[in-house]
């Protein structure tokens, strides 16, 4: 339990929770609301050999790979969809061996995190078996159900040591609160031993209890406020996806390991000292405007994927 | 005034063979990097399955209308207008519990039960390829009702020295998502995959199991979908020519998606094969 009254800290606080060698779960999805201000954070501090764990994630695990800071990936995806197609660091780093394939499936995740909030041994899944995952983890075991006979899977539970959230709002209590879709954030918050969150906006508690609560405090170990946290994903309503952003970042790694550290590394990451110089290093103002005005017109939205 | 829509392309044309498959009144689920999917449940359920409970991929959205097809899945674009929103153990729920009546699957290596394989390529000791992975693929594979299967790169073309990397396989190196029965040969629970709709033509399945031609495109022959294939396989006795959409179905197969989004699955030269309809 997590009581303490005010949870607000530094990003490099924040980020300081997740040690070398963890099982770190990451929020969000897709290009949908991904740490991505934390995950810059963490590389900053030089951490190692993480275990990453999730559902379908694209750029937030393919930088942590580039940046090698992993050292296993038990994923049920890591790519970018039909917009770039394979995300290269991550490729890289499974075929060179530097991460160790342990991909997952989504509702095998799910079950696993239940067994996790549920303090359960185990939970039975009926897919998975006569596919290669069996083999992939030998931790599954199968057993025949007492009730009906048929053949079942069981999942062990599995406990992140850390997750790392963006939001939209958080209390300073850390109740949060998140629109749109959750992916699997909730699971992983109520099943982590750690749950660290970065912010788009810290707003007074009653201000929050009327929008609604999506996560309550007492699992949230510490917040931070930090605008565009997600950036170059999109946090809808604030803001759009950054494509353009996207696209670069996707060409300096697809040009290989060297490439990709002194054309993107460097100057978004390691020569950022913190999330202001990054946003000042993407295009400050004028670049975060844009991105705010999907909502004027379909067309204007459209232009944001050119 | 536009010029009347006399023509399709590769595209739509297996937008709408997918669009074919979607029973009406059902529960279905485009999932994500899906796109020629996710235009064929719209146009299914705005021509003949109005009842058809859709889900969008990645949002997890109830029958949304998105204003434009984007390349990234999880985007509010395309979750706008959702009647009602899942999370994700829900919508897996839903599947385990026999509730979902179709899914949609690919992959970079099918074989003739269609058992899927986006995961890697090379053995275990060697890895030679790493792909994305396949989400739920694994799980919905055995727990949807009906699954559609499609790809946009059956075509294989030689190499220079001649050899095919076939998207078709005899074995796939590993198996992300089971078909009709497993490399063991034990056949599966369920009705598993009805359909293979690819660029050369659409497959359904005998009673084995095992992938059979069904019908190919005014542009392609049996002959020409076994030099793409890796594996041989039967041809019903009554092989046919696909079925056309309708003018006002290519319309809203554009309208949905301004962008092509969709022709990004195909192969270059896929991308300027038309038909008349």
């Amino acid at each position: 339990m997590f009581t303490q009254a005010d949870k607000r800290c530094t990003l490099s606080e924040l980020v300081a929770q997740v040690k070398d060698g963890d099982v770190l779960a990451v929020g969000g999805g897709l290009s949908w609301r991904e740490p991505m201000a934390a995950l810059r954070e963490l590389i900053r501090q030089g951490r190692r050999g993480l275990t990453v764990v999730g559902s379908a994630h694209g750029i937030d695990i393919d930088l942590l790979c580039g940046a090698g800071v992993v050292a296993a990936s038990g994923e049920s995806y890591v790519g970018f969809e039909q917009d770039f197609g394979m995300a290269p660091n991550f490729r890289r780093a499974c075929e060179s061996g530097e991460v160790q394939v342990r991909d997952n499936c989504c509702y095998t995740l799910v079950q696993q995190l239940r067994a996790a909030i549920s303090g359960l041994p185990f939970m039975p899944i009926r897919s998975v078996q006569g596919t290669s995952f069996e083999a992939l983890h030998p931790e599954f075991k199968t057993m025949t159900c007492p009730y009906t006979g048929d053949k079942i899977v069981l999942v062990p539970p599995l406990q992140p040591d850390v997750v790392v959230l963006h939001a939209h709002f958080a209390d300073r209590h850390g109740n949060l609160r998140i629109e749109g879709p959750p992916v699997a954030d909730i699971l992983f918050a109520k099943a982590s031993r750690k749950v660290i969150v970065t912010v788009e906006e810290i707003i007074a508690h009653e201000e929050l209890a009327e929008i609604g609560v999506t996560i309550p405090y007492f699992y949230v170990t510490a917040v931070c406020e930090v605008r565009y946290g997600a950036h170059p994903t999109s946090c809808y309503p604030n803001y759009a996806y950054d494509r353009q952003h996207t696209q670069y970042y996707y060409d300096q790694a697809r040009q290989g390991a060297e490439v990709f550290r002194e054309n993107y590394l460097k100057p978004f990451v390691s020569q950022c000292p913190d999330h202001q110089v990054y946003l000042e290093a993407i295009g400050g103002r004028e670049r975060l405007h844009r991105l705010a005005t999907w909502r004027e017109s379909a067309e204007q939205w459209m232009s944001l994927y050119d | 005034m536009t010029e009347p829509i006399r023509t399709c392309t590769l595209g739509e044309l297996m937008i709408y063979q997918i669009a074919l498959t979607i029973e009406d009144g059902i529960l279905a689920f485009h999932g994500f990097g899906s796109p020629q999917v996710q235009l064929a449940l719209h146009l299914a359920k705005r021509s003949h399955a109005p009842n058809l409970v859709l889900v969008a991929g990645a949002t997890y959205a109830v029958n949304p209308s998105p204003l434009f097809l984007t390349p990234t899945s999880n985007d509010f674009a395309m979750s706008v207008g959702a009647e009602c929103d899942l999370d994700i153990e829900e919508l897996f729920d839903l599947a385990a519990s026999g509730r979902m009546g179709r899914m949609f699957l690919s992959g970079l290596q099918i074989d003739r039960w269609v058992n899927m394989n986006v995961t890697r390529l090379g053995d275990a000791g060697h890895l030679k390829l790493k792909l994305p992975g396949g989400g739920g693929g694994c799980n919905l594979s055995a727990d949807a009702e009906h699954i559609t299967i499609w790809t946009a790169a059956h075509r294989a073309p030689p190499d220079q020295q001649g050899r095919r990397r076939f998207r078709l396989v005899e074995r796939c190196d590993f198996v992300t998502s089971v078909g009709h029965r497993t490399t063991d040969g034990s056949p599966r629970r369920g009705k598993g995959p009805d359909c293979i709709v690819t660029d050369l033509g659409v497959f359904d399945f005998d009673e084995t199991g095992h992938a059979r031609l069904q019908a190919i495109y005014p542009d392609t022959s049996a002959a020409l979908v076994a030099e793409n294939t890796g594996f041989d396989f039967p041809v019903a006795d009554d092989l046919a020519i696909t079925p056309m959409p309708e003018p006002d179905m290519i319309e809203l197969i554009r309208r949905l998606d301004p962008m092509q989004i969709h022709r990004r699955e195909l192969s270059h030269d896929d991308q300027t094969r038309e038909f008349e309809l």
